[in-house]
C-alpha cells in the first residue's frame, strides 16, 4: 500500500500550461515595442511616467488587498498590465503625481472595489485615464511634440486636434513635417506625431497586436469589428477613413484596450456588437463630441453593456426550438 | 481517405508512446478478486451466491429483475469469502463480492450461439446474459442499446481513444481486429443498420491496413468501413463522434438513436464476439496501466475485479513509491482519482494511471479573468464561464437555461482555463443539484 498521501481533486488531472500569469506577461510583451517607442520619443520624462504609473498601480492592488485582508495578487501580473496601459494613454506631460493619482484610482475604485481581478466591469486604465482627463482637463490636453524635450514645453496639437479646429489634411500634413496626403499617413503609420505615449506608432502597435493574436492571448473579432466599423462610420459622417484609423488612439484602443477579458463581451455575437458599437462612438464623438478624441469613452460605454451582450450566447450542441406551450395552441 | 472532426475541444499532451507500442498482456492467475455488485447503469442487483459458496469462473454471481439491468459473474473459480461495501473505481462505496481462487479453474460459460443464425431475441437475451455493458465508461446496458426503438442508419465502433495515456482500445484494434469487426456487423444485424464504421483519431492510423484486412475477412458481407478522425479532445465523446462523421447533432436530452446512431466501444465489441462464439460472459478486461510512476507501463487484460494492489505486491507491475502523487481509474481527462489502489478493475476500467508528482499537479482556484478559452473549446457550445458564473450566484434557472443538463463533463474547459477555475466540477455538483430541485418541483406539483 502507498502512503496515504495521494492527491485527490476532481477530473480533469492534466493542465495546460498555459496560465493566468503567462497570459499577462504576454500582454506586457506585446506592449513593449510600443512602449520603447514613446521613450524614444519623449525621453527619460515618459521612462519615469512609465515606471510610476506601474509601481503605483502594483503598490496599490498590494496596500488595498493587504488593508482588506484579501490574498495577494499581484503575482499574476494584471496590476502591472493596468499601470503599462495607463502610462500609454496619458499624454507624456504629465506630472507624476497625476500620474500615480490615475493608477490608483484605476487599481482601487475601478477593479478592486468590484472584486478584483475578472469583476471590474469597465477597463481599469481607461477610468484611470477618464478620471483625469475630468479632473485636470488642461494637463490631459497638453500635447507635446516628440523629440523635444518635455521640459522645453514645446507643444502642439495633434492631427486630430487640428482636424477638429477645422484643418484640411493638407494643413495636418504640413504639421508633421510630410509633403502631401500620401507621406501624412505614412508618417501616421510609423507614429512621428503628436500624441498619448504609446498610440503614436500605428506599426509597433500592430506588431505587439500581431504576437497578442499569434499566441490566442486576443481574438480577431473585436478589433476588427472597432476598426471596421470606424472606418466606416467616419466614412459615413464624411470623414476620412483612413485619416480616422491612423490618427489618435482607435487602433491602440481595438487591440489592447477593448480586448479587456473583463469587461468585453464573452460571446462572439457579443463581441461583434460591442466592436461595432465602439466603432460608432468614436466616430460619432470626434463628429460631434467636445473632445477631439473619443476611444476611452466610446470602450467604456460599450463596456457597460457587456453584461447584456453575453445574453447572445451560440445555440448549444443539439438545440432544439423550444415548443410552443400549451396554452398558446389552445388559442389558436 | 478523409480526416474529419467536431468543433471545439483541445489537445492535451498525449503520453500514449510508452504503451501503444506494447502488446496486450493477459493476467489470468490471480489469487482473488473483488467483485462490484453493481456496474452498469440501471437498477441495483441482488447478489446471488452467499459467503461460502464455490463458485465457477463465468458464473452469474449477482442479477435483478428489469430492463436497465445486467448481470455480473465471476471471474475465477473459488469460493466467496465475503459480500461486503468496498471503494470502488469511482471513488464510492458499494457492495462488492470477494472470491478467493481454488486453483481449479473450472470454467461455467454459456453454450456457443451464432449470432448471425438465431433470432434476434435470442441474441439480444444472450447480451444480457453475459453481463455485457459499454465499457468505455458509463456501463450502458448494450442489451438495451441494441434495441433501439427507432431506426438505425450507422454502428460506429469508437476507436476514438481520446483520453491521454490510454491505448488499451488502439492495442485491441491491432490484435482483435477480426473479433472487432464481427461484433460491429452483428451490431448491425441487430439494430439493422446498412451501414459500420470503424472511427479511429489519426494518431493511431497504423491500425487502419490491419482493420481493412480484418473487414475483407470477417465482416459477412456487412458494409463496414474505416473512418479517420482529427485527433483531438473529446472526439471520442458519442456525440462529438457522431457530429464529427454524420454532421448530424444528437438533441438536448435524447440518444443517438434519434439521428440513427449507435455508437459502441470497442472492448464492448470484442467481448460481444466472445460472448457468442465461446459463451464467454464479461468477466476480463483489457485496460491501459500507465502515469510516470508506473516503472512498467503496460496493456493488460486481467479478470474483472483484480485488484491493482495484488498486481503490485504479485510483482507484475512496479510503481516509483516516492514520486507517486495521484491514482487514477480512468483516463486523466474524465478518470476519478483515489486514495489507494486497493480497488478493482470493473468494467468500465479504461485506464489506471499511476502518475507522478510532475505530472498531477494540483492547483488552487483564482478568480476568472474571463478570457473565454473555455467557451472555444467547449464541444457542446455551452458558454463555461458564464455556466459558472450563474452556478456560483445560485442562479439554476439561468444555468438550466445555458445548458447545463447538456454538460457532457469532458472537462475540456477546466484543462484549458488559465486561472483553474473548477468549471467541470461545479457542473458536475450543479446537475446535481438542479435535477433534485427539478424532481422537488415535479413532486409539488403532483400535490
Amino acid at each position: 500500500m502507498p502512503a496515504n498521501n495521494l492527491l485527490l481533486s476532481s477530473s480533469p488531472h492534466v493542465f495546460t500550461p498555459v496560465t493566468t500569469r503567462k497570459i499577462m506577461l504576454a500582454v506586457i510583451i506585446a506592449l513593449l515595442p510600443a512602449t520603447g517607442y514613446g521613450i524614444y520619443l519623449y525621453g527619460l520624462t515618459a521612462l519615469l511616467l512609465v515606471l510610476a504609473t506601474v509601481a503605483a498601480a502594483v503598490a496599490a492592488e498590494l496596500l488595498f488587498r493587504a488593508a482588506i485582508k484579501a490574498p495577494r495578487t499581484v503575482g499574476d501580473l494584471s496590476a502591472v498590465v493596468t499601470g503599462l496601459l495607463l502610462a500609454l494613454v496619458l499624454p507624456p506631460s504629465t506630472p507624476i503625481w497625476m500620474a500615480v493619482l490615475g493608477a490608483v484610482f484605476a487599481i482601487v475604485v475601478a477593479k478592486e472595489f468590484f472584486g478584483g481581478l475578472g469583476a471590474n466591469p469597465f477597463n481599469p486604465a481607461l477610468v484611470g485615464r477618464a478620471f483625469l482627463l475630468m479632473s485636470f482637463p488642461a494637463a490631459m490636453t497638453t500635447w507635446n511634440k516628440p523629440f523635444s524635450a518635455i521640459a522645453d514645453a514645446v507643444t502642439t496639437a495633434t492631427p486630430l486636434n487640428l482636424v477638429k479646429q477645422g484643418a484640411s489634411l493638407a494643413e495636418v500634413a504640413k504639421s508633421v513635417g510630410a509633403a502631401d496626403s500620401g507621406g501624412l499617413y505614412w508618417q501616421l503609420f510609423v507614429g512621428s506625431r503628436s500624441g498619448s505615449l504609446g498610440e503614436s506608432s500605428i506599426l509597433l502597435i500592430c506588431l505587439g497586436a500581431a504576437f497578442l493574436l499569434a499566441v490566442g492571448v486576443i481574438q480577431w473579432i473585436i478589433p476588427v469589428a472597432v476598426l471596421g466599423s470606424t472606418a466606416l462610420f467616419s466614412w459615413l459622417f464624411g470623414m476620412n477613413p483612413l485619416f480616422s484609423l491612423l490618427s489618435g488612439g482607435v487602433v491602440f484602443g481595438a487591440f489592447f484596450m477593448a480586448t479587456d477579458y473583463a469587461s468585453s463581451p464573452l460571446t462572439p455575437v457579443g463581441k461583434a456588437i460591442y466592436g461595432v458599437g465602439i466603432g460608432l462612438l468614436v466616430a460619432l464623438i470626434r463628429k460631434l463630441g467636445g473632445f477631439p478624441e473619443g476611444v476611452t469613452y466610446a470602450i467604456l460605454v460599450m463596456n457597460m453593456l457587456s453584461p447584456f451582450l453575453d445574453k447572445l450566447r451560440v445555440k448549444k450542441y443539439g438545440w432544439i426550438p423550444p415548443k410552443k406551450s400549451a396554452a398558446k395552441e389552445a388559442v389558436k | 481517405m478523409s480526416v474529419k472532426s467536431f468543433k471545439g475541444g483541445a489537445h492535451p499532451p498525449e503520453r500514449k508512446d510508452r504503451t501503444s507500442g506494447l502488446p496486450i498482456e493477459y493476467v489470468r492467475d490471480v489469487k482473488s478478486v473483488v467483485i462490484p455488485v453493481n456496474q452498469h447503469f440501471g437498477a441495483p442487483l441482488q447478489p446471488l451466491v452467499a459467503v461460502g459458496d464455490r463458485v465457477k469462473r463465468g458464473q452469474k454471481i449477482a442479477d435483478a429483475e428489469g430492463r436497465m439491468t445486467v448481470p455480473v459473474h465471476a471471474s475465477i473459480a473459488g469460493v466467496v469469502k465475503k459480500i461486503e461495501p468496498r471503494t470502488q473505481s469511482n471513488n464510492v462505496e458499494g457492495p462488492c463480492v470477494l472470491i478467493e481462487a481454488d486453483g481449479s479453474d473450472e470454467s461455467a460459460f454459456l453454450a456457443p450461439l451464432d449470432g448471425f443464425a438465431c433470432t434476434k431475441e435470442e441474441a439480444l437475451a444472450r447480451i444480457r446474459e453475459a453481463g455485457l455493458v459499454g465499457m468505455g465508461g458509463a456501463g450502458f446496458p448494450t442489451h438495451v442499446k441494441l434495441a433501439p426503438p427507432k431506426p438505425i442508419a450507422l454502428v460506429i465502433a469508437n476507436g476514438a481513444e481520446c483520453e491521454p495515456y490510454l491505448t488499451i482500445d488502439e492495442r485491441a484494434m491491432i490484435e482483435r481486429a477480426g473479433d472487432l469487426v464481427e461484433g460491429v456487423a452483428l451490431t448491425m444485424r441487430l439494430v439493422g443498420a446498412p451501414k459500420g464504421l470503424i472511427a479511429v483519431e489519426d494518431n493511431k492510423a497504423e491500425v487502419v491496413p490491419g482493420l481493412e484486412a480484418a473487414i475483407a475477412e470477417r465482416a459477412r458481407g456487412y458494409d463496414i468501413g474505416v473512418q479517420l478522425l482529427k485527433t483531438k479532445y473529446p472526439q471520442g465523446g458519442e456525440k462529438m463522434l457522431i457530429s464529427a462523421i454524420t454532421g448530424k447533432e444528437v438533441p438536448s436530452g435524447g440518444l443517438p438513436m434519434d439521428v440513427g446512431c449507435v455508437v459502441q466501444n470497442i472492448g464492448t465489441l470484442v467481448a460481444m464476439t466472445e460472448a457468442f462464439r465461446e459463451g464467454k460472459p464479461l468477466i476480463e478486461r483489457g485496460f491501459t496501466l500507465a502515469g510516470g510512476a508506473c516503472k512498467s507501463p503496460k496493456n493488460l487484460v486481467v479478470p474483472i475485479g483484480t485488484v491493482v494492489a495484488d498486481l503490485v505486491a504479485a510483482g507484475k507491475v512496479e510503481i516509483d513509491e516516492a514520486s507517486l502523487a495521484r491514482v487514477v481509474y480512468g483516463g486523466p481527462m474524465m478518470g476519478v482519482a483515489v486514495p489507494h489502489f486497493a480497488i478493482p478493475v470493473q468494467k468500465n476500467t479504461s485506464g489506471v494511471l499511476l502518475m507522478a508528482k510532475d505530472e498531477a499537479q494540483a492547483y488552487a482556484e483564482h478568480p476568472c479573468i474571463r478570457c473565454g478559452r473555455c467557451m472555444r473549446v467547449c464541444s457542446c457550445r455551452l458558454s463555461p464561464a458564464l455556466l459558472n458564473a450563474a452556478l456560483k450566484a445560485g442562479d439554476f434557472e439561468e444555468a438550466e437555461k445555458i445548458g447545463l443538463l447538456d454538460c457532457i463533463e469532458c472537462g475540456t474547459c477546466s484543462y484549458v482555463c488559465p486561472a483553474r477555475v473548477q468549471l467541470v466540477q461545479r457542473f458536475r455538483v450543479g446537475k446535481q443539484l438542479l435535477r433534485a430541485i427539478k424532481q422537488k418541483e415535479a413532486q409539488n406539483a403532483c400535490k
